[in-house]
């Protein structure tokens, strides 16, 4: 499979895919550290809720941890940022990779689960919980799969190198 | 120095890392990965509780996340290991590496400092200007260190002994 398909013809006539393209051996190594920083954030504070509402260290009411995720999401905004930056340097890489696939794939399922967080009663159920507190199984269950899909998109993002397509646009 | 580099490529162990198997280098580096995120992201929550967000966090129950903070620096240690003799021509012989130990040692040092002065009883002062400080040496080691771990990969000049770097 080594035509360009029209999709790709487009990301590849790109301004983005051109600054990227052109400017790689900075841009990448760059783009990579504030990904790695991104991620961080990311694991650092939902993770940390996450663990609070799946039952660690209870003494702090999972409300008041729940008051760092906004730096998970600033962390999130910064991988998209440099994932679409990535993504228009070599569309084909991640797109015909099947780490990249499932990446893509976890993210959706996290994306869903966060819609089952913060659209549904789960949220407000989640602030009432005090110190101390063994939150209900539902909100166990939703933490449980945000902290997989997380790890699990670190783990795809890794082996990203190892499952590249055996051709290179 | 070149004959212990050669002694250790050498190595059974070494060979293994380096191998086709998916279970060795890219588990060591992902699984080293996982662990530095938990970890430079625990820390900076905390670092972040110290500046003033999310006053209303007990700063004593942060004390908590420290085992885990530990077991995530043990595992990292251990991985570190095992991919400096994967490939130790590769890191052994470059100064940033060198630079990226000694941020793991200020940052293990401040974790230990930052725990010891401000989150156990007696004292957990936030507002002190120690540990203000200490906060923010804290955040600004994590971004050094992540910064030195990313460039690792593209600053060495020698794959294996002998071996030029392609980049």
């Amino acid at each position: 499979m080594d035509e360009i398909a029209p999709w790709e013809q487009f990301v590849r006539g790109t301004a983005l895919h051109h600054f990227v393209y052109t400017y790689e051996p900075w841009v990448w190594p760059t783009c990579e550290i504030i990904h790695y920083l991104g991620l961080s954030l990311l694991l650092g504070t939902v993770g940390l809720f996450d663990l609070r509402v799946l039952g660690m260290v209870r003494a702090i009411p999972p409300r008041t941890i729940h008051r760092l995720v906004p730096f998970g999401v600033a962390g999130f905004c910064l991988n998209v940022v440099t994932g679409i930056m990535f993504f228009s340097g070599h569309p084909d890489q991640y797109f015909y990779n099947d780490s990249g696939r499932l990446k893509a794939l976890l993210m959706a399922i996290a994306g869903i689960n966060i819609l089952a967080f913060y659209g549904t009663s789960a949220f407000a159920e989640m602030k009432t919980l005090p110190s101390g507190a063994d939150a209900p199984m539902r909100l166990k269950l939703i933490a449980g799969i945000s902290l997989a899909m997380w790890i699990g998109v670190l783990i795809c993002g890794r082996f990203l190198t190892w499952f590249r397509p055996p051709f290179f646009h | 120095m070149d004959a212990f580099l050669s002694f250790i490529e050498s190595s059974d162990l070494s060979m293994w890392i380096r191998g086709e198997s998916m279970l060795a280098f890219p588990t060591i580096i992902t699984v080293h990965t996982i662990c530095m995120g938990l970890l430079a992201g625990t820390s900076s929550a905390i670092d972040l509780r110290i500046l003033g967000v999310a006053p209303a966090i007990p700063l004593g129950a942060l004390q908590r996340f420290y085992p885990m903070m530990w077991l995530a620096l043990a595992i990292n240690a251990v991985t570190g290991v095992l991919m400096v003799i994967g490939y130790p021509t590769k890191q052994l012989t470059k100064p940033l590496f060198y630079i990226k130990l000694s941020l793991v040692g200020l940052g293990v040092w401040l974790v230990y400092r930052i725990g010891m002065e401000v989150l156990s009883e007696p004292g957990q002062k936030a507002e002190t200007a120690r540990a203000q400080w200490l906060a923010r040496a804290s955040l600004a080691t994590w971004v050094g260190l992540i910064i030195a771990g990313r460039l690792l990969e593209y600053t060495h000049r020698w794959e294996l002994l002998g071996i030029r770097a392609v980049t």
